[in-house]
Protein backbone atom coordinates (compact mmCIF):
# COMPACT_ATOMS: atom_id res chain seq x y z
CA UNK A 1 0.00 0.00 0.00
CA UNK A 2 1.27 3.41 -1.11
CA UNK A 3 2.00 5.42 2.38
CA UNK A 4 -0.17 8.45 2.78
CA UNK A 5 0.92 11.63 1.40
CA UNK A 6 -0.03 15.52 2.34
CA UNK A 7 0.34 17.55 -0.69
CA UNK A 8 1.49 21.29 0.49
CA UNK A 9 -0.45 24.34 -0.65
CA UNK A 10 0.69 26.76 -3.41
CA UNK A 11 -2.66 28.71 -3.82
CA UNK A 12 -1.62 31.25 -0.61
CA UNK A 13 -1.08 34.34 -1.50
CA UNK A 14 0.12 35.53 2.24
CA UNK A 15 2.34 32.74 2.28
CA UNK A 16 3.77 34.03 -1.06
CA UNK A 17 3.74 37.74 0.28
CA UNK A 18 5.56 36.69 3.28
CA UNK A 19 8.63 35.18 1.27
CA UNK A 20 8.55 37.74 -1.53
CA UNK A 21 8.41 40.45 0.15
CA UNK A 22 10.79 40.27 3.15
CA UNK A 23 13.05 37.56 1.59
CA UNK A 24 15.34 36.58 -1.62
CA UNK A 25 17.96 38.85 -3.17
CA UNK A 26 18.45 42.38 -2.74
CA UNK A 27 19.84 44.80 -4.55
CA UNK A 28 20.30 48.59 -3.19
CA UNK A 29 18.37 50.95 -5.84
CA UNK A 30 21.72 52.43 -6.90
CA UNK A 31 23.50 49.36 -7.92
CA UNK A 32 20.41 49.40 -10.09
CA UNK A 33 20.78 52.50 -11.84
CA UNK A 34 24.41 53.70 -11.79
CA UNK A 35 26.47 52.93 -14.81
CA UNK A 36 29.71 54.22 -13.78
CA UNK A 37 32.20 54.35 -11.07
CA UNK A 38 30.61 52.15 -8.39
CA UNK A 39 31.90 49.61 -6.72
CA UNK A 40 29.50 46.63 -5.40
CA UNK A 41 29.58 45.83 -1.98
CA UNK A 42 28.65 42.36 -0.99
CA UNK A 43 26.95 40.71 2.15
CA UNK A 44 26.12 37.31 2.52
CA UNK A 45 24.62 35.79 5.27
CA UNK A 46 24.96 31.50 4.32
CA UNK A 47 21.81 30.47 5.55
CA UNK A 48 22.85 26.29 3.93
CA UNK A 49 25.82 25.47 5.89
CA UNK A 50 28.33 23.63 3.39
CA UNK A 51 27.76 20.24 5.22
CA UNK A 52 28.81 18.92 9.36
CA UNK A 53 31.67 18.01 8.49
CA UNK A 54 33.49 20.84 6.83
CA UNK A 55 31.79 22.77 9.72
CA UNK A 56 33.30 20.56 12.35
CA UNK A 57 36.83 20.98 10.25
CA UNK A 58 36.74 24.56 10.81
CA UNK A 59 36.13 24.52 14.29
CA UNK A 60 38.74 22.41 15.08
CA UNK A 61 41.35 24.52 13.07
CA UNK A 62 39.91 27.40 15.66
CA UNK A 63 40.14 25.64 18.21
CA UNK A 64 43.85 24.75 18.11
CA UNK A 65 44.74 28.55 17.29
CA UNK A 66 42.81 29.44 20.36
CA UNK A 67 44.47 26.54 22.63
CA UNK A 68 48.08 27.49 21.19
CA UNK A 69 47.30 31.42 21.89
CA UNK A 70 45.99 30.89 25.46
CA UNK A 71 49.11 28.60 26.36
CA UNK A 72 51.27 31.39 24.91
CA UNK A 73 52.83 28.95 22.78
CA UNK A 74 53.10 31.53 19.92
CA UNK A 75 56.62 30.46 18.59
CA UNK A 76 54.48 27.55 16.88
CA UNK A 77 51.53 29.82 15.06
CA UNK A 78 54.97 32.19 14.22
CA UNK A 79 56.44 29.31 12.62
CA UNK A 80 52.98 28.31 10.77
CA UNK A 81 52.27 31.63 9.73
CA UNK A 82 55.64 33.67 9.55
CA UNK A 83 58.66 32.77 6.60
CA UNK A 84 61.44 35.10 7.11
CA UNK A 85 62.00 36.90 4.51
CA UNK A 86 65.28 38.14 3.02
CA UNK A 87 64.38 41.47 1.84
CA UNK A 88 62.88 42.46 5.20
CA UNK A 89 66.38 41.94 7.31
CA UNK A 90 67.76 45.01 8.61
CA UNK A 91 70.90 44.85 5.92
CA UNK A 92 68.55 45.26 3.35
CA UNK A 93 66.62 47.82 4.79
CA UNK A 94 69.45 50.02 5.50
CA UNK A 95 70.96 49.55 1.80
CA UNK B 1 9.47 51.76 -25.38
CA UNK B 2 11.03 50.69 -22.01
CA UNK B 3 14.04 50.26 -21.14
CA UNK B 4 14.40 49.50 -17.54
CA UNK B 5 14.48 45.57 -16.35
CA UNK B 6 12.15 44.25 -14.20
CA UNK B 7 14.53 40.69 -12.28
CA UNK B 8 12.79 37.83 -10.86
CA UNK B 9 15.90 35.43 -10.65
CA UNK B 10 19.38 34.76 -11.44
CA UNK B 11 19.76 31.29 -13.61
CA UNK B 12 22.41 29.38 -14.86
CA UNK B 13 23.17 28.58 -18.55
CA UNK B 14 20.52 28.56 -21.24
CA UNK B 15 18.38 31.59 -21.15
CA UNK B 16 14.79 31.40 -20.12
CA UNK B 17 12.11 33.10 -22.66
CA UNK B 18 8.53 32.21 -22.44
CA UNK B 19 5.06 34.40 -22.56
CA UNK B 20 2.87 35.13 -19.39
CA UNK B 21 0.82 37.92 -17.68
CA UNK B 22 4.03 39.04 -16.18
CA UNK B 23 4.96 41.92 -13.46
CA UNK B 24 3.74 45.53 -14.59
CA UNK B 25 1.46 44.33 -18.08
CA UNK B 26 4.74 43.02 -19.72
CA UNK B 27 3.90 39.86 -21.40
CA UNK B 28 7.36 38.45 -22.44
CA UNK B 29 9.86 37.18 -20.26
CA UNK B 30 13.36 36.69 -21.19
CA UNK B 31 16.73 36.25 -19.78
CA UNK B 32 20.16 38.88 -20.09
CA UNK B 33 23.44 37.23 -19.57
CA UNK B 34 26.66 37.76 -18.47
CA UNK B 35 29.04 34.88 -19.09
CA UNK B 36 26.65 31.86 -17.91
CA UNK B 37 24.63 33.82 -15.30
CA UNK B 38 21.11 34.91 -16.40
CA UNK B 39 18.97 37.31 -15.11
CA UNK B 40 15.10 36.33 -15.98
CA UNK B 41 13.82 39.78 -16.38
CA UNK B 42 10.58 41.26 -18.29
CA UNK B 43 10.67 44.95 -19.77
CA UNK B 44 9.08 48.20 -17.00
CA UNK B 45 9.09 51.68 -17.07
CA UNK B 46 10.56 52.38 -13.79
CA UNK B 47 12.79 51.55 -11.41
CA UNK B 48 10.44 51.87 -8.34
CA UNK B 49 7.61 49.62 -9.21
CA UNK B 50 4.42 49.38 -7.03
CA UNK B 51 4.01 47.05 -4.74
CA UNK B 52 0.26 45.45 -5.21
CA UNK B 53 -0.71 42.13 -4.72
CA UNK B 54 -0.87 40.94 -8.43
CA UNK B 55 2.54 42.25 -9.43
CA UNK B 56 4.17 40.19 -6.29
CA UNK B 57 2.18 37.15 -7.00
CA UNK B 58 2.95 37.21 -10.88
CA UNK B 59 6.48 37.36 -9.91
CA UNK B 60 6.19 34.43 -7.54
CA UNK B 61 4.34 32.77 -10.89
CA UNK B 62 6.98 33.37 -12.93
CA UNK B 63 9.90 31.64 -10.65
CA UNK B 64 7.16 29.04 -10.22
CA UNK B 65 6.98 28.51 -14.23
CA UNK B 66 10.94 28.39 -14.27
CA UNK B 67 10.95 25.49 -11.54
CA UNK B 68 8.05 23.82 -11.92
CA UNK B 69 7.33 23.21 -15.51
CA UNK B 70 11.32 23.74 -16.23
CA UNK B 71 12.81 22.35 -13.39
CA UNK B 72 15.81 25.32 -13.36
CA UNK B 73 17.26 26.52 -10.33
CA UNK B 74 17.02 30.16 -9.87
CA UNK B 75 17.53 32.17 -7.29
CA UNK B 76 14.92 34.59 -6.37
CA UNK B 77 15.12 38.15 -5.91
CA UNK B 78 12.80 40.00 -3.43
CA UNK B 79 10.18 42.25 -5.12
CA UNK B 80 10.61 45.56 -6.87
CA UNK B 81 14.18 44.73 -8.34
CA UNK B 82 13.99 46.89 -11.25
CA UNK B 83 17.06 48.20 -13.39
CA UNK B 84 17.81 51.41 -15.40
CA UNK B 85 18.98 49.64 -18.04
CA UNK B 86 20.79 46.51 -19.71
CA UNK B 87 24.05 47.72 -18.44
CA UNK B 88 23.70 48.37 -14.88
CA UNK B 89 22.22 44.96 -14.89
CA UNK B 90 25.31 43.28 -16.41
CA UNK B 91 27.66 45.42 -13.97
CA UNK B 92 25.76 43.99 -11.32
CA UNK B 93 26.15 40.24 -12.49
CA UNK B 94 29.50 41.01 -13.38
CA UNK B 95 30.73 42.13 -9.52
CA UNK B 96 28.24 40.06 -7.68
CA UNK B 97 28.73 36.74 -9.81
CA UNK B 98 31.10 34.78 -6.69
CA UNK B 99 27.75 35.09 -4.45
CA UNK B 100 25.03 34.05 -6.92
CA UNK B 101 27.47 31.70 -7.98
CA UNK B 102 27.36 30.39 -4.35
CA UNK B 103 24.13 30.75 -3.84
CA UNK B 104 23.08 28.69 -7.10
CA UNK B 105 25.25 25.87 -5.76
CA UNK B 106 23.42 25.95 -2.23
CA UNK B 107 20.23 25.87 -4.06
CA UNK B 108 19.97 23.49 -7.51
CA UNK B 109 18.11 21.25 -7.32
CA UNK B 110 16.05 21.77 -4.46
CA UNK B 111 12.26 23.28 -3.21
CA UNK B 112 11.49 25.40 -0.42
CA UNK B 113 8.38 23.99 1.56
CA UNK B 114 6.68 25.43 4.69
CA UNK B 115 5.05 24.26 7.44
CA UNK B 116 3.02 26.09 10.58
CA UNK B 117 1.31 24.57 12.93
CA UNK B 118 -1.51 26.47 14.71
CA UNK B 119 -3.60 25.07 18.12
CA UNK B 120 -6.69 25.78 18.74
CA UNK B 121 -7.68 28.88 20.87
CA UNK B 122 -7.06 28.20 24.26
CA UNK B 123 -5.74 24.42 23.33
CA UNK B 124 -3.45 23.03 26.16
CA UNK B 125 -0.63 21.65 24.28
CA UNK B 126 2.99 20.74 24.60
CA UNK B 127 5.12 23.10 22.35
CA UNK B 128 8.33 21.60 23.11
CA UNK B 129 7.03 17.89 22.65
CA UNK B 130 5.39 18.93 18.99
CA UNK B 131 8.37 20.59 18.06
CA UNK B 132 10.76 17.73 18.84
CA UNK B 133 8.14 15.20 17.04
CA UNK B 134 8.55 17.19 13.93
CA UNK B 135 12.31 17.94 14.04
CA UNK B 136 12.58 14.12 14.29
CA UNK B 137 10.52 13.43 11.30
CA UNK B 138 11.48 16.11 9.01
CA UNK B 139 14.94 17.67 9.65
CA UNK B 140 16.52 13.59 8.47
CA UNK B 141 15.02 14.66 5.13
CA UNK B 142 15.74 18.55 4.86
CA UNK B 143 18.87 19.32 3.43
CA UNK B 144 18.47 22.78 5.68
CA UNK B 145 15.40 24.72 8.04
CA UNK B 146 15.33 27.74 9.04
CA UNK B 147 12.71 29.43 12.01
CA UNK B 148 10.57 31.67 10.72
CA UNK B 149 8.65 34.52 12.95
CA UNK B 150 6.21 32.95 15.55
CA UNK B 151 4.13 36.36 14.84
CA UNK B 152 0.95 34.35 16.78
CA UNK B 153 1.09 33.08 20.42
CA UNK B 154 -1.04 30.48 18.99
CA UNK B 155 1.50 29.62 16.65
CA UNK B 156 3.28 26.39 17.75
CA UNK B 157 5.83 26.39 15.63
CA UNK B 158 6.80 27.97 11.69
CA UNK B 159 9.60 26.72 9.82
CA UNK B 160 10.82 26.73 6.22
CA UNK B 161 12.45 23.52 4.62
CA UNK B 162 15.07 23.31 1.83
CA UNK B 163 14.36 20.32 0.20
CA UNK B 164 15.94 17.93 -2.26
CA UNK B 165 13.49 17.48 -5.46
CA UNK B 166 14.42 13.81 -4.94
CA UNK B 167 13.23 13.97 -1.48
CA UNK B 168 10.03 16.01 -1.80
CA UNK B 169 7.70 12.74 -1.71
CA UNK B 170 9.35 11.45 1.48
CA UNK B 171 8.85 14.45 3.00
CA UNK B 172 5.42 14.60 2.09
CA UNK B 173 4.68 11.40 3.95
CA UNK B 174 6.49 12.53 7.03
CA UNK B 175 3.90 15.37 7.37
CA UNK B 176 1.18 13.24 6.95
CA UNK B 177 2.93 10.94 9.44
CA UNK B 178 3.05 13.92 11.61
CA UNK B 179 -0.60 15.20 11.37
CA UNK B 180 -1.83 11.91 11.75
CA UNK B 181 0.28 11.15 14.63
CA UNK B 182 -2.83 11.00 17.97
CA UNK B 183 0.24 11.11 20.54
CA UNK B 184 0.49 15.05 19.95
CA UNK B 185 -3.79 16.08 20.26
CA UNK B 186 -4.40 16.48 16.30
CA UNK B 187 -7.55 17.39 17.08
CA UNK B 188 -6.54 20.72 18.56
CA UNK B 189 -3.82 21.46 15.67
CA UNK B 190 -3.99 22.56 12.30
CA UNK B 191 -1.18 21.74 10.11
CA UNK B 192 -0.45 24.30 6.98
CA UNK B 193 1.77 22.74 4.68
CA UNK B 194 2.81 25.12 1.72
CA UNK B 195 4.56 24.99 -1.27
CA UNK B 196 7.05 24.69 -3.02
CA UNK B 197 8.08 28.16 -3.44
CA UNK B 198 11.44 29.58 -4.78
CA UNK B 199 14.12 28.90 -2.28
CA UNK B 200 13.69 32.70 -0.83
CA UNK B 201 14.47 31.59 2.62
CA UNK B 202 17.54 30.49 1.97
CA UNK B 203 19.92 33.33 0.05
CA UNK B 204 20.19 35.91 1.96
CA UNK B 205 22.44 38.03 -0.19
CA UNK B 206 22.64 41.97 -0.17
CA UNK B 207 24.55 43.85 -2.95
CA UNK B 208 25.16 47.86 -2.34
CA UNK B 209 26.53 50.28 -4.37
CA UNK B 210 29.74 52.07 -2.89
CA UNK B 211 28.52 55.46 -2.91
Amino acid sequence: MAQPQRRPDSSSLAEVLDRILDKGVVIDVWARVSVVGIELLTIEARVVVASVDTFLHYAEEIAKIEQATAEGDLEELEELEVEPRPESSPQSATE
Amino acid sequence: MTSNRYVYGIVDGDPVEFETDAVAGADQVYTISHRRLGAVVSDIDTTDPEETDEDAQRHDDVLREIMDERERAIVPMQFGMSFESDRTLKNVLRGARPAFRRAMNDIEGRIELGLKIVREEDADVDDEAIEAAVDDELEPIAAQSVPNDLFSDRLVLNRSYLVDREDREAFDEAVARLEGDEAHDHEDLTFRYTGPFAPYSFVDVEIGAQR
